[in-house]
């Protein structure tokens, strides 16, 4: 099947960079009167984006691949966009972990702690300036015009400013990635293992929650039971640390794998699930059910979904290697 | 080492052959992926029995969990038959593995732990306290346990000497 990705990627990386600019000015409006709303509305703004940055990261390979070696397309461009997205993404990543955990905080506490607070305005500051390089140097690829020099041949190597020498000297080259990852069995095998030990932790945790929901294991209070869930997140974040590096390490083997793209997209409605979930108020009406009550109809809507989505994640995970030849990127070079 | 050769006659079967080459939906990937399901059962419901143990979830009252241990059960039993699936596919490649038999140690032992904490959640005599005292080490080699599991399988795909029987005889007579 045809999957135009540099299409996708164009569609998704616009909301790493907007998003992220407008949490982040969110967050710092909120140290105006200590307004805990717009605090509370920025972390999970960061949530958000994390999530949605993993498609808009992943589908750029799929675009790599596709317009690598086109006439006026310069490979030096791409490379240093990739250099820099691979930099960007840890930081995003970290950032929403960060919110995460103050919106944990501003669950159980009043308030997110003082550290929280501090961890989360740095890590989205760099966020925000690595992602605006990022967009920067991803749009010097297809758009001549904006590049410092706008004739520069295809081939010219990229000339940097101030800012972009240093940080280019943090940002990975793809290679190291992958002779990091690959090369050594010893650590393809740790990140595997620590994957599937983060499946279990989910599927116990989320599951437990689910089932509880769905009225099977109805003499579990509710709000005791939640408290799991910052286990959950645990095994999410070590996931979705593998599943990165290995994803990077050897992007051939995902990118025309339809099943590789399908687990994105379940994964990301995931994401829309527990929105849906923690943000309608569905959670604030389950949350203090006893031993015994009924969880209403939309709680149990949102437990088949979540369990169905989960379901779907895992077999199209299982499933990338035998689809791993499934998926048409129009020109790309690859297989097919 | 000696293979012996009736792991070749299970290689060669029809069924062992269908396991390994079908092109179906319902052949290799699909026994892994139940493999897979059975593995976050068994193991997420027992780590998060081990985990209110251990002081999370504490003011989860510990009886209510003792449903957890069917999930276990019938998580344990989709993985014996689905490995049980695998092994005939894959005899000489699983059978030559000393992680193979590391990994079914694992899987014994947290087994063992785990029937143990069931026992105890089965005697109705012992109270939350007493029950959580006597079963804080058992919880954390039962965490152990598993996670050596995991990783002794995960290992078994790059760490295997001979695929199938064939290239056993194959790398015999180059030696």
């Amino acid at each position: 099947m045809d999957v135009n990705l540099a299409h996708w990627h164009l569609l998704l990386n616009h909301f790493p960079i907007i998003g992220s600019i407008v949490a982040l000015g969110l967050f710092l409006t909120s140290f105006v009167g200590e307004n805990e709303d717009l605090r509370r509305a920025s972390f999970i703004i960061f949530t958000g984006i994390a999530f949605l940055s993993l498609g808009s990261f992943l589908t750029g390979f799929g675009a790599q691949a596709m317009i690598t070696g086109k006439p006026g397309i310069s490979d030096a461009l791409i490379q240093r966009h990739e250099g820099s997205a691979m930099l960007t993404i840890w930081f995003i990543e970290l950032t929403g972990a960060l919110a995460v955990v103050g919106l944990w905080q501003y669950h159980r506490m009043k308030r997110p702690a003082h550290w929280t607070v501090a961890a989360v305005l740095i890590a989205s500051i760099l966020t925000v300036g690595l992602v605006a390089r990022t967009g920067n140097t991803g749009g010097e690829i297809t758009h001549p015009w904006v590049r410092a020099n706008p004739a520069a041949a295809a081939d010219a190597p990229v000339t940097e400013g101030p800012i972009g020498s240093m940080l280019s000297a943090f940002e990975p080259t793809p290679a190291s990635f992958t002779s990091f990852v690959i090369d050594n069995k010893w650590i393809w095998a740790f990140l595997m293992a620590v994957h599937f030990i983060g499946l279990a932790l989910i599927v116990g945790t989320v599951g437990i929650l689910d089932l509880r929901m769905l009225g099977f294991l109805k003499q579990l209070p509710m709000a005791p039971l939640h408290r799991f869930m910052p286990w959950a997140m645990a095994g999410l974040a070590a996931n979705i640390l593998t599943g990165l590096l290995a994803f990077i390490g050897q992007p051939e083997n995902y990118i025309y794998s339809g099943a590789l793209w399908l687990k994105i997209l379940f994964l990301l409605l995931i994401g829309v699930n527990a929105g849906v979930f923690y943000l309608t108020g569905i959670f604030n009406r389950i949350n203090p059910l006893q031993a015994g009550e009924d969880a209403p109809m939309s709680a149990r809507l949102i437990a088949v979904t979540s369990m169905v989505l989960w379901f779907l994640v895992i077999t199209f995970g299982r499933y990338i290697q035998p689809l791993s030849n499934t998926v048409r990127l129009p020109g790309a070079a690859g297989p097919n | 080492m000696v293979v012996p050769a009736f792991f070749n006659t299970i290689e060669q079967s029809e069924f062992s052959i269908w396991i390994r080459e079908s092109p179906s939906f319902f052949a290799f990937y699909f026994i892994l992926l139940f493999h897979t399901i059975g593995l976050s059962m068994v193991v997420g419901a027992n780590a998060v029995v081990d985990l209110r143990i251990l002081g999370v979830a504490s003011a989860l009252p510990l009886n209510t969990l003792k449903r957890l241990f069917s999930i276990m059960w019938t998580g344990l039993a989709i993985n014996a038959a689905t490995g049980v699936l695998l092994l005939i596919g894959y005899p000489t490649k699983a059978l030559t593995n000393p992680i193979f038999y590391a990994k079914l140690s694992f899987i014994a032992l947290a087994v063992i732990f785990m029937y143990r904490m069931k026992l105890l959640f089965d005697d109705s005599s012992l109270s939350e306290a007493v029950l959580i005292a006597r079963s804080k080490t058992a919880a954390v080699l039962s965490l152990t346990f598993w996670v050596c599991a995991i990783s002794a399988g995960r290992l078994l795909s790059e760490t295997y000497k001979y695929l199938n029987y064939h290239q056993y005889l194959m790398k015999q007579g180059g030696s």
